[in-house]
Protein backbone atom coordinates (compact mmCIF):
# COMPACT_ATOMS: atom_id res chain seq x y z
CA UNK A 1 0.00 0.00 0.00
CA UNK A 2 2.83 2.26 1.04
CA UNK A 3 4.67 1.15 -1.63
CA UNK A 4 1.82 1.98 -4.24
CA UNK A 5 0.81 5.40 -2.65
CA UNK A 6 5.24 6.32 -3.51
CA UNK A 7 4.97 4.94 -7.43
CA UNK A 8 1.53 7.31 -7.61
CA UNK A 9 3.35 10.20 -5.75
CA UNK A 10 6.39 9.68 -8.20
CA UNK A 11 3.77 9.37 -11.42
CA UNK A 12 2.25 12.77 -10.21
CA UNK A 13 5.32 14.40 -9.93
CA UNK A 14 6.37 13.31 -13.43
CA UNK A 15 2.92 14.62 -14.75
CA UNK A 16 2.85 17.95 -13.06
CA UNK A 17 6.64 18.08 -14.31
CA UNK A 18 5.55 17.67 -17.81
CA UNK A 19 2.78 19.31 -18.08
CA UNK A 20 4.89 22.76 -16.67
CA UNK A 21 7.32 22.01 -19.13
CA UNK A 22 4.79 21.97 -21.98
CA UNK A 23 2.48 24.91 -21.02
CA UNK A 24 5.91 27.00 -20.58
CA UNK A 25 7.42 26.09 -23.92
CA UNK A 26 3.80 26.30 -25.52
CA UNK A 27 3.55 29.72 -24.16
CA UNK A 28 6.93 30.88 -25.05
CA UNK A 29 6.73 30.27 -28.54
CA UNK A 30 3.64 32.25 -28.49
CA UNK A 31 6.00 35.17 -27.51
CA UNK A 32 5.51 37.52 -30.91
CA UNK A 33 8.66 39.22 -30.47
CA UNK A 34 9.94 38.74 -34.28
CA UNK A 35 7.35 41.41 -35.59
CA UNK A 36 8.97 43.98 -33.01
CA UNK A 37 12.26 42.71 -32.89
CA UNK A 38 13.67 45.96 -31.56
CA UNK A 39 12.48 48.52 -29.40
CA UNK A 40 11.77 52.03 -30.97
CA UNK A 41 15.05 53.13 -29.08
CA UNK A 42 17.97 51.48 -27.82
CA UNK A 43 19.08 52.32 -24.12
CA UNK A 44 22.33 53.70 -24.37
CA UNK A 45 23.32 55.22 -21.06
CA UNK A 46 24.11 59.11 -20.87
CA UNK A 47 27.94 59.95 -22.37
CA UNK A 48 28.93 61.50 -18.97
CA UNK A 49 28.39 58.37 -16.90
CA UNK A 50 28.68 55.41 -19.85
CA UNK A 51 32.27 54.82 -18.55
CA UNK A 52 30.76 54.87 -14.86
CA UNK A 53 28.21 52.11 -16.03
CA UNK A 54 30.77 49.78 -17.50
CA UNK A 55 31.88 48.90 -13.65
CA UNK A 56 35.21 48.35 -15.22
CA UNK A 57 34.67 46.36 -17.98
CA UNK A 58 34.94 48.97 -20.81
CA UNK A 59 36.48 46.77 -23.60
CA UNK A 60 33.39 44.38 -23.48
CA UNK A 61 30.59 47.21 -22.91
CA UNK A 62 32.34 48.97 -26.10
CA UNK A 63 32.26 45.68 -27.83
CA UNK A 64 28.61 44.85 -26.65
CA UNK A 65 27.44 48.49 -28.02
CA UNK A 66 29.41 48.18 -31.09
CA UNK A 67 27.59 44.70 -32.21
CA UNK A 68 24.12 46.54 -31.13
CA UNK A 69 25.30 49.49 -33.78
CA UNK A 70 26.09 46.82 -36.45
CA UNK A 71 22.65 45.34 -36.16
CA UNK A 72 20.37 48.19 -35.92
CA UNK A 73 22.29 49.56 -39.29
CA UNK A 74 22.38 46.34 -40.73
CA UNK A 75 18.82 45.20 -39.99
CA UNK A 76 16.92 48.11 -42.13
CA UNK A 77 17.34 49.29 -44.76
CA UNK A 78 16.24 52.76 -43.73
CA UNK A 79 18.39 52.72 -40.21
CA UNK A 80 17.79 55.05 -37.68
CA UNK A 81 21.23 57.20 -38.30
CA UNK A 82 20.23 59.20 -35.21
CA UNK A 83 20.30 56.17 -32.49
CA UNK A 84 23.62 54.93 -34.88
CA UNK A 85 25.00 57.86 -33.76
CA UNK A 86 24.22 57.76 -30.01
CA UNK A 87 25.49 54.09 -29.81
CA UNK A 88 28.91 55.01 -31.73
CA UNK A 89 29.26 58.05 -29.56
CA UNK A 90 29.04 55.66 -26.09
CA UNK A 91 31.11 53.12 -27.95
CA UNK A 92 34.17 55.68 -28.13
CA UNK A 93 33.19 57.77 -24.82
CA UNK A 94 33.89 54.10 -23.02
CA UNK A 95 36.91 52.63 -25.81
CA UNK A 96 38.58 55.20 -27.69
CA UNK A 97 40.89 52.45 -28.89
CA UNK A 98 38.57 51.09 -30.40
CA UNK A 99 39.35 50.73 -34.72
CA UNK A 100 36.75 49.90 -37.11
CA UNK A 101 33.89 52.02 -35.34
CA UNK A 102 35.30 55.35 -36.60
CA UNK A 103 34.69 53.94 -40.30
CA UNK A 104 31.55 52.30 -39.79
CA UNK A 105 30.28 56.17 -38.68
CA UNK A 106 31.58 57.09 -41.59
CA UNK A 107 30.01 55.16 -44.08
CA UNK A 108 26.58 54.69 -42.08
CA UNK A 109 25.98 58.28 -40.86
CA UNK A 110 25.33 60.46 -44.12
CA UNK A 111 21.53 60.74 -44.03
CA UNK A 112 22.30 64.72 -43.00
CA UNK A 113 24.26 67.68 -42.40
CA UNK A 114 24.11 67.48 -39.12
CA UNK A 115 24.74 63.39 -38.79
CA UNK A 116 27.66 64.13 -41.13
CA UNK A 117 29.53 66.50 -38.98
CA UNK A 118 28.77 63.89 -35.77
CA UNK A 119 30.63 61.22 -37.55
CA UNK A 120 33.30 63.61 -38.45
CA UNK A 121 33.46 64.07 -34.88
CA UNK A 122 33.94 60.97 -34.15
CA UNK A 123 36.65 60.42 -37.05
CA UNK A 124 38.73 63.52 -35.43
CA UNK A 125 38.64 61.12 -32.05
CA UNK A 126 39.66 58.73 -33.89
CA UNK A 127 42.42 60.33 -35.59
CA UNK A 128 43.36 61.56 -32.38
CA UNK A 129 43.70 58.37 -31.12
CA UNK A 130 45.14 56.26 -34.42
CA UNK A 131 47.26 59.07 -35.74
CA UNK A 132 49.10 56.35 -37.98
CA UNK A 133 45.68 54.98 -39.59
CA UNK A 134 45.22 57.07 -42.85
CA UNK A 135 41.50 55.82 -43.66
CA UNK A 136 40.03 57.72 -40.51
CA UNK A 137 41.39 61.05 -42.13
CA UNK A 138 41.01 59.77 -45.65
CA UNK A 139 36.90 59.01 -44.68
CA UNK A 140 36.66 62.36 -43.23
CA UNK A 141 38.59 64.24 -45.72
CA UNK A 142 35.82 62.71 -48.28
CA UNK A 143 33.26 63.49 -45.89
CA UNK A 144 34.12 67.35 -45.88
CA UNK A 145 34.51 67.30 -49.43
CA UNK A 146 31.57 65.02 -50.12
CA UNK A 147 28.17 65.63 -48.14
CA UNK A 148 29.75 69.13 -46.76
CA UNK A 149 31.12 70.42 -50.33
CA UNK A 150 34.38 72.29 -48.26
CA UNK A 151 36.89 71.74 -50.91
CA UNK A 152 40.02 72.97 -49.48
CA UNK A 153 39.53 71.89 -45.58
CA UNK A 154 39.29 68.21 -46.99
CA UNK A 155 42.76 68.87 -48.94
CA UNK A 156 44.19 70.32 -46.05
CA UNK A 157 42.53 66.66 -43.99
CA UNK A 158 43.96 64.60 -46.74
CA UNK A 159 47.33 66.01 -46.40
CA UNK A 160 47.82 64.08 -43.30
CA UNK A 161 47.46 60.61 -44.83
CA UNK A 162 50.63 61.45 -47.47
CA UNK A 163 53.21 59.34 -45.93
CA UNK A 164 51.15 57.36 -44.09
CA UNK A 165 51.75 53.36 -44.20
CA UNK A 166 49.18 51.99 -47.18
CA UNK A 167 47.79 55.49 -48.26
CA UNK A 168 46.91 55.09 -52.03
CA UNK A 169 49.52 56.44 -54.21
CA UNK A 170 46.28 58.26 -55.94
CA UNK A 171 45.57 60.36 -52.76
CA UNK A 172 48.01 63.06 -53.53
CA UNK A 173 46.61 63.87 -56.74
CA UNK A 174 43.50 63.91 -55.69
CA UNK A 175 44.58 66.48 -52.97
CA UNK A 176 45.60 68.61 -56.14
CA UNK A 177 42.22 68.18 -57.35
CA UNK A 178 40.44 69.49 -54.40
CA UNK A 179 42.83 72.63 -54.11
CA UNK A 180 42.37 73.66 -58.23
CA UNK A 181 38.70 72.94 -57.57
CA UNK A 182 38.19 77.01 -55.82
CA UNK A 183 40.32 78.15 -58.57
CA UNK A 184 43.76 77.29 -57.25
CA UNK A 185 45.58 75.88 -59.65
CA UNK A 186 48.78 77.44 -58.58
CA UNK A 187 48.61 76.17 -55.24
CA UNK A 188 47.68 72.70 -56.71
CA UNK A 189 50.86 72.47 -58.73
CA UNK A 190 53.02 73.75 -56.03
CA UNK A 191 51.61 71.10 -53.93
CA UNK A 192 52.12 68.68 -56.55
CA UNK A 193 55.90 70.15 -56.97
CA UNK A 194 56.78 69.93 -53.29
CA UNK A 195 55.97 66.19 -53.47
CA UNK A 196 57.65 64.98 -56.61
CA UNK A 197 60.86 66.83 -54.55
CA UNK A 198 59.97 64.88 -51.42
CA UNK A 199 59.77 61.52 -52.43
CA UNK A 200 62.21 58.88 -53.76
CA UNK A 201 59.81 56.78 -55.42
CA UNK A 202 60.21 56.43 -58.99
CA UNK A 203 56.88 54.93 -59.76
CA UNK A 204 54.92 57.76 -57.57
CA UNK A 205 57.11 60.44 -59.18
CA UNK A 206 56.12 59.74 -62.78
CA UNK A 207 52.62 59.54 -61.55
CA UNK A 208 53.30 63.04 -59.65
CA UNK A 209 54.39 64.37 -62.98
CA UNK A 210 51.54 63.28 -64.54
CA UNK A 211 49.06 65.31 -62.21
CA UNK A 212 51.13 67.96 -63.26
CA UNK A 213 50.96 68.10 -66.79
CA UNK A 214 47.66 67.39 -66.46
CA UNK A 215 47.25 70.81 -63.94
CA UNK A 216 49.27 72.73 -67.26
CA UNK A 217 46.44 71.59 -69.40
CA UNK A 218 43.91 72.64 -67.28
CA UNK A 219 45.99 75.93 -67.11
CA UNK A 220 45.36 76.62 -70.43
CA UNK A 221 41.73 75.27 -70.95
CA UNK A 222 41.46 77.63 -68.95
CA UNK A 223 42.92 80.39 -70.93
CA UNK A 224 41.15 79.29 -73.41
CA UNK A 225 38.07 79.93 -71.61
CA UNK A 226 38.49 83.64 -71.39
CA UNK A 227 39.01 83.57 -74.72
CA UNK A 228 36.03 82.25 -75.62
CA UNK A 229 34.26 84.19 -73.38
CA UNK A 230 36.30 86.83 -75.50
CA UNK A 231 34.76 85.68 -78.80
CA UNK A 232 31.01 85.99 -77.73
CA UNK A 233 31.74 89.30 -76.69
CA UNK A 234 33.17 90.51 -79.94
CA UNK A 235 30.95 87.94 -82.57
CA UNK A 236 27.70 88.00 -80.37
CA UNK A 237 27.92 84.04 -80.41
CA UNK A 238 29.62 81.11 -78.93
CA UNK A 239 32.75 79.48 -80.99
CA UNK A 240 31.59 76.14 -82.59
CA UNK A 241 35.04 74.88 -82.79
CA UNK A 242 38.13 76.02 -80.65
CA UNK A 243 39.64 76.78 -84.03
CA UNK A 244 37.18 79.49 -84.28
CA UNK A 245 39.27 81.26 -81.56
CA UNK A 246 42.13 81.55 -84.83
CA UNK A 247 39.80 82.71 -87.28
CA UNK A 248 37.92 85.77 -88.76
CA UNK A 249 39.15 89.41 -89.26
CA UNK A 250 39.59 89.98 -85.65
CA UNK A 251 41.27 86.62 -84.35
CA UNK A 252 40.89 86.42 -80.56
CA UNK A 253 43.84 84.17 -80.84
CA UNK A 254 46.84 83.89 -83.01
CA UNK A 255 47.59 80.36 -82.46
CA UNK A 256 46.79 77.40 -79.71
CA UNK A 257 48.82 76.67 -77.21
CA UNK A 258 49.56 72.93 -77.31
CA UNK A 259 46.73 70.34 -76.25
CA UNK A 260 49.20 67.68 -75.00
CA UNK A 261 53.18 68.55 -73.69
CA UNK A 262 54.89 66.41 -75.54
CA UNK A 263 52.92 64.17 -77.42
CA UNK A 264 51.86 65.75 -81.03
CA UNK A 265 48.48 64.56 -82.61
CA UNK A 266 46.27 65.83 -80.13
CA UNK A 267 43.85 69.16 -80.52
CA UNK A 268 41.45 71.39 -78.81
CA UNK A 269 38.10 69.91 -78.91
CA UNK A 270 34.64 71.23 -77.55
CA UNK A 271 33.33 68.17 -75.47
CA UNK A 272 30.20 66.45 -77.01
CA UNK A 273 28.08 66.41 -74.06
CA UNK A 274 29.33 69.38 -72.10
CA UNK A 275 30.62 71.44 -74.35
CA UNK A 276 33.23 72.90 -72.86
CA UNK A 277 36.91 72.95 -74.32
CA UNK A 278 39.06 69.54 -73.59
CA UNK A 279 42.21 68.15 -74.91
CA UNK A 280 41.60 65.38 -76.79
CA UNK A 281 43.89 63.80 -75.04
CA UNK A 282 42.37 63.82 -71.60
CA UNK A 283 38.86 64.21 -73.07
CA UNK A 284 37.75 65.98 -70.08
CA UNK A 285 38.43 68.82 -67.44
CA UNK A 286 40.72 68.79 -64.71
CA UNK A 287 38.00 68.37 -61.66
CA UNK A 288 36.30 66.97 -59.07
CA UNK A 289 34.17 64.66 -60.58
CA UNK A 290 30.38 64.39 -58.80
CA UNK A 291 27.21 63.49 -60.16
CA UNK A 292 24.37 66.08 -60.74
CA UNK A 293 22.36 64.56 -58.13
CA UNK A 294 25.29 64.77 -55.30
CA UNK A 295 26.15 68.06 -56.66
CA UNK A 296 22.30 68.70 -56.39
CA UNK A 297 22.53 67.23 -52.82
CA UNK A 298 25.34 69.37 -52.11
CA UNK A 299 23.60 72.57 -52.97
CA UNK A 300 20.95 71.88 -50.79
CA UNK A 301 22.57 70.49 -47.61
CA UNK A 302 24.15 73.74 -48.13
CA UNK A 303 21.53 75.82 -47.87
CA UNK A 304 20.09 73.96 -45.11
CA UNK A 305 23.43 75.10 -43.30
CA UNK A 306 23.24 78.14 -43.77
CA UNK A 307 19.61 78.75 -42.72
CA UNK A 308 20.56 76.37 -39.25
CA UNK A 309 23.39 78.88 -38.76
CA UNK A 310 21.50 81.65 -39.63
CA UNK A 311 18.73 80.61 -37.05
CA UNK B 1 56.16 30.31 11.39
CA UNK B 2 56.25 29.87 7.65
CA UNK B 3 55.83 26.49 7.56
CA UNK B 4 52.58 26.56 10.39
CA UNK B 5 50.91 29.21 7.52
CA UNK B 6 51.70 27.13 4.85
CA UNK B 7 50.18 24.08 6.67
CA UNK B 8 47.12 25.91 7.28
CA UNK B 9 46.82 27.39 3.87
CA UNK B 10 46.86 23.94 2.21
CA UNK B 11 44.68 23.03 4.51
CA UNK B 12 42.49 25.79 3.61
CA UNK B 13 42.94 24.77 -0.08
CA UNK B 14 41.83 21.61 0.63
CA UNK B 15 38.60 22.89 2.27
CA UNK B 16 37.79 25.70 -0.42
CA UNK B 17 38.20 22.92 -3.64
CA UNK B 18 35.20 20.93 -1.85
CA UNK B 19 33.22 24.06 -2.23
CA UNK B 20 29.90 23.70 -4.43
CA UNK B 21 30.08 27.72 -5.15
CA UNK B 22 33.30 27.37 -6.74
CA UNK B 23 32.47 24.68 -9.05
CA UNK B 24 29.26 26.45 -9.86
CA UNK B 25 30.75 29.85 -10.61
CA UNK B 26 33.94 27.91 -12.25
CA UNK B 27 31.48 26.48 -14.88
CA UNK B 28 29.42 29.88 -15.55
CA UNK B 29 32.52 31.07 -16.38
CA UNK B 30 34.18 28.12 -18.52
CA UNK B 31 30.48 28.63 -20.67
CA UNK B 32 30.91 32.56 -21.09
CA UNK B 33 34.14 32.16 -22.28
CA UNK B 34 32.97 29.12 -24.80
CA UNK B 35 29.90 32.02 -25.91
CA UNK B 36 32.47 34.26 -26.15
CA UNK B 37 32.86 32.37 -29.49
CA UNK B 38 29.35 32.68 -30.56
CA UNK B 39 28.83 36.19 -29.46
CA UNK B 40 31.70 37.33 -31.25
CA UNK B 41 30.10 36.00 -34.73
CA UNK B 42 27.59 38.84 -34.12
CA UNK B 43 30.05 41.11 -35.24
CA UNK B 44 31.88 41.00 -39.52
CA UNK B 45 34.52 42.32 -37.95
CA UNK B 46 37.30 42.16 -35.25
CA UNK B 47 36.06 38.83 -33.75
CA UNK B 48 39.32 37.58 -32.38
CA UNK B 49 39.30 41.10 -30.48
CA UNK B 50 35.76 40.78 -29.08
CA UNK B 51 36.70 37.08 -28.18
CA UNK B 52 39.56 38.58 -25.84
CA UNK B 53 37.65 40.98 -24.88
CA UNK B 54 34.60 38.78 -23.42
CA UNK B 55 36.53 35.89 -22.34
CA UNK B 56 38.80 38.38 -20.39
CA UNK B 57 35.73 40.30 -19.08
CA UNK B 58 34.40 36.45 -18.14
CA UNK B 59 37.38 35.47 -16.35
CA UNK B 60 37.87 38.78 -14.23
CA UNK B 61 34.42 39.05 -13.24
CA UNK B 62 33.90 35.04 -11.94
CA UNK B 63 37.34 35.44 -10.41
CA UNK B 64 36.31 38.23 -8.04
CA UNK B 65 33.03 36.44 -7.35
CA UNK B 66 34.89 33.43 -6.67
CA UNK B 67 37.28 35.29 -4.42
CA UNK B 68 34.29 37.39 -2.62
CA UNK B 69 31.80 34.43 -1.88
CA UNK B 70 34.08 31.97 -1.15
CA UNK B 71 36.66 34.16 0.69
CA UNK B 72 33.73 35.78 2.78
CA UNK B 73 32.84 32.05 4.44
CA UNK B 74 36.25 30.84 5.40
CA UNK B 75 36.42 32.37 9.03
CA UNK B 76 32.93 32.57 9.28
CA UNK B 77 32.61 28.39 8.70
CA UNK B 78 35.48 27.65 11.39
CA UNK B 79 33.67 29.78 14.13
CA UNK B 80 30.16 28.87 13.32
CA UNK B 81 31.90 25.29 13.38
CA UNK B 82 34.07 26.12 16.56
CA UNK B 83 36.79 24.56 15.09
CA UNK B 84 38.72 27.67 15.37
CA UNK B 85 39.01 27.04 19.02
CA UNK B 86 40.74 23.50 18.52
CA UNK B 87 42.94 25.61 15.62
CA UNK B 88 43.53 28.71 17.79
CA UNK B 89 44.65 25.89 21.05
CA UNK B 90 47.46 24.92 19.44
CA UNK B 91 50.72 27.12 18.99
CA UNK B 92 49.32 29.52 16.20
CA UNK B 93 48.78 32.70 16.64
CA UNK B 94 45.17 34.39 15.28
CA UNK B 95 47.90 36.49 12.99
CA UNK B 96 49.16 33.22 11.55
CA UNK B 97 45.56 31.65 11.09
CA UNK B 98 44.65 34.72 9.15
CA UNK B 99 47.36 34.77 7.08
CA UNK B 100 47.09 30.85 6.53
CA UNK B 101 43.39 31.39 5.86
CA UNK B 102 44.26 33.98 3.01
CA UNK B 103 47.34 32.68 1.39
CA UNK B 104 45.28 29.14 1.04
CA UNK B 105 42.23 31.19 -0.70
CA UNK B 106 44.36 32.73 -2.60
CA UNK B 107 46.16 29.66 -3.94
CA UNK B 108 42.46 28.07 -4.51
CA UNK B 109 41.61 31.83 -6.70
CA UNK B 110 44.92 31.23 -8.51
CA UNK B 111 44.19 27.32 -9.40
CA UNK B 112 40.67 28.29 -10.77
CA UNK B 113 42.39 31.24 -12.77
CA UNK B 114 44.25 29.21 -13.93
CA UNK B 115 41.96 26.74 -15.26
CA UNK B 116 39.83 29.54 -16.79
CA UNK B 117 43.21 30.86 -18.63
CA UNK B 118 43.48 27.27 -20.06
CA UNK B 119 40.07 27.18 -21.19
CA UNK B 120 40.74 30.90 -22.86
CA UNK B 121 43.67 29.68 -24.35
CA UNK B 122 41.87 26.71 -25.92
CA UNK B 123 39.22 28.96 -27.13
CA UNK B 124 41.93 31.31 -28.70
CA UNK B 125 43.83 28.50 -30.25
CA UNK B 126 40.20 26.95 -31.66
CA UNK B 127 39.12 30.23 -33.23
CA UNK B 128 42.74 31.16 -34.72
CA UNK B 129 42.72 34.30 -32.55
CA UNK B 130 45.90 35.85 -31.74
CA UNK B 131 47.64 35.49 -28.38
CA UNK B 132 50.51 37.16 -27.38
CA UNK B 133 52.72 38.88 -24.03
CA UNK B 134 50.17 41.57 -23.60
CA UNK B 135 47.57 38.79 -22.68
CA UNK B 136 50.32 37.04 -20.10
CA UNK B 137 50.78 40.81 -18.96
CA UNK B 138 46.53 41.48 -18.38
CA UNK B 139 46.62 37.91 -16.78
CA UNK B 140 49.70 38.92 -14.29
CA UNK B 141 47.59 42.05 -13.41
CA UNK B 142 44.56 39.61 -13.00
CA UNK B 143 46.59 37.52 -10.41
CA UNK B 144 47.40 40.70 -8.33
CA UNK B 145 44.20 42.17 -8.40
CA UNK B 146 42.59 39.31 -7.23
CA UNK B 147 44.89 38.52 -4.57
CA UNK B 148 43.61 42.04 -3.28
CA UNK B 149 39.97 40.99 -3.67
CA UNK B 150 40.98 38.00 -1.39
CA UNK B 151 42.61 40.35 1.29
CA UNK B 152 39.35 42.52 1.38
CA UNK B 153 37.05 39.68 1.54
CA UNK B 154 39.72 38.65 4.39
CA UNK B 155 39.65 41.79 6.14
CA UNK B 156 35.85 42.18 5.83
CA UNK B 157 35.21 38.38 7.19
CA UNK B 158 37.54 39.17 9.78
CA UNK B 159 34.65 40.93 12.23
CA UNK B 160 31.29 40.69 10.27
CA UNK B 161 28.90 38.10 9.19
CA UNK B 162 29.67 36.80 5.60
CA UNK B 163 26.20 38.75 4.35
CA UNK B 164 27.53 42.03 5.13
CA UNK B 165 31.40 41.07 4.06
CA UNK B 166 30.21 39.99 0.54
CA UNK B 167 28.01 43.32 0.41
CA UNK B 168 31.16 45.42 1.77
CA UNK B 169 33.69 43.46 -0.61
CA UNK B 170 31.73 43.88 -3.65
CA UNK B 171 30.85 47.83 -2.97
CA UNK B 172 34.39 48.10 -2.48
CA UNK B 173 35.26 46.34 -5.74
CA UNK B 174 32.62 48.33 -7.94
CA UNK B 175 33.60 51.26 -6.24
CA UNK B 176 37.35 50.81 -7.02
CA UNK B 177 36.54 50.29 -10.57
CA UNK B 178 34.91 53.68 -10.54
CA UNK B 179 37.17 56.03 -8.48
CA UNK B 180 40.03 57.19 -11.53
CA UNK B 181 36.07 58.38 -13.75
CA UNK B 182 35.12 59.56 -10.68
CA UNK B 183 38.23 62.00 -10.12
CA UNK B 184 38.35 62.82 -13.77
CA UNK B 185 34.26 63.76 -13.21
CA UNK B 186 35.46 65.82 -9.77
CA UNK B 187 38.03 67.38 -11.92
CA UNK B 188 35.49 69.14 -13.68
CA UNK B 189 32.75 70.06 -11.43
CA UNK B 190 32.85 73.57 -10.34
CA UNK B 191 32.55 72.45 -6.38
CA UNK B 192 36.07 72.06 -5.25
CA UNK B 193 34.53 70.14 -2.17
CA UNK B 194 34.01 67.54 -4.86
CA UNK B 195 36.94 67.67 -6.63
CA UNK B 196 37.96 66.67 -2.75
CA UNK B 197 35.74 63.96 -1.99
CA UNK B 198 36.85 62.51 -5.50
CA UNK B 199 40.39 62.98 -4.89
CA UNK B 200 40.72 61.14 -1.75
CA UNK B 201 37.95 58.71 -2.60
CA UNK B 202 40.83 57.56 -5.58
CA UNK B 203 43.43 57.88 -3.23
CA UNK B 204 42.11 55.94 -0.47
CA UNK B 205 39.99 53.13 -1.82
CA UNK B 206 42.05 50.62 -4.12
CA UNK B 207 42.35 51.89 -7.91
CA UNK B 208 40.85 48.43 -9.40
CA UNK B 209 41.33 49.83 -13.00
CA UNK B 210 45.19 50.35 -12.51
CA UNK B 211 44.89 46.33 -12.90
CA UNK B 212 43.50 46.26 -16.56
CA UNK B 213 45.28 46.01 -19.14
CA UNK B 214 42.22 44.51 -21.10
CA UNK B 215 41.98 47.09 -23.56
CA UNK B 216 45.67 47.72 -24.11
CA UNK B 217 46.14 44.40 -24.69
CA UNK B 218 43.32 44.03 -27.24
CA UNK B 219 44.18 47.03 -29.18
CA UNK B 220 47.86 45.80 -29.98
CA UNK B 221 49.05 49.39 -27.66
CA UNK B 222 52.42 48.76 -26.47
CA UNK B 223 52.51 47.85 -22.70
CA UNK B 224 55.72 48.57 -20.56
CA UNK B 225 57.17 47.05 -18.09
CA UNK B 226 56.41 50.13 -15.72
CA UNK B 227 52.47 49.65 -17.12
CA UNK B 228 53.26 46.38 -15.11
CA UNK B 229 55.09 46.96 -12.29
CA UNK B 230 54.01 49.94 -10.55
CA UNK B 231 50.20 48.43 -10.23
CA UNK B 232 51.90 45.19 -8.98
CA UNK B 233 53.95 47.36 -6.34
CA UNK B 234 50.86 49.25 -5.49
CA UNK B 235 48.67 45.91 -4.94
CA UNK B 236 51.30 44.49 -3.06
CA UNK B 237 51.75 47.16 -0.59
CA UNK B 238 47.79 47.73 -0.36
CA UNK B 239 47.49 44.13 0.34
CA UNK B 240 49.92 43.95 3.02
CA UNK B 241 47.90 47.38 4.94
CA UNK B 242 44.49 45.25 4.68
CA UNK B 243 46.31 41.93 5.91
CA UNK B 244 48.09 44.05 9.10
CA UNK B 245 44.55 45.92 9.38
CA UNK B 246 42.75 42.66 9.25
CA UNK B 247 45.28 40.72 11.78
CA UNK B 248 45.21 43.73 14.04
CA UNK B 249 40.97 43.50 14.16
CA UNK B 250 40.90 39.75 14.49
CA UNK B 251 43.43 39.68 17.17
CA UNK B 252 40.71 41.71 19.22
CA UNK B 253 37.72 39.64 18.03
CA UNK B 254 35.65 37.81 20.70
CA UNK B 255 34.66 34.85 19.50
CA UNK B 256 32.38 34.11 22.10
Amino acid sequence: MIKTTARAKQWLSLAISLIAIATTGAAHSRMDFMSNPEPAEIVVPPRRFARLMTLGFDATFADYYWMRAVQLSGGEENADTDATAGILETIVEINPWVDHPYRFAAVWLTSSPAIVERANRLLEIGIAHHPLEWRNRYHLGFNQFFYLDRPLLAADTLEGTIGLERTPRYVPRLIARLRSSQGGLAVASAFITQLIEETDDEFQKAELSKALDEIEIERRARFLDEAREEYWRRKGRDIERVTDLLTGPNPVLERLPRAQLFLDGFEWILHEETGVIVSSFYRSRYELHVTPSDRARQKRWGEMRKRQEGV
Amino acid sequence: MILRIWTLASNTVREAIRSKLLYTLLGFAIALILLAIALSQLSYIDNDRILQNFGFASIRLFSVAIAIFVGVNLIHKEVDRRTVYTILSKPLSRSEFLLGKYFGLLITIWLQLGIMVAFFVGTSVVTGASLGLSDAAVIALLCVELALVVAIATLFSAFTTPMLASFFSVGIWIVGNLTRDLKLMGAKASDTSIEWVTTWLHRVLPDMASFDLTIEAAHGLPISASDLAIPMVYGVGYIVILLMISMAIFERRDFR
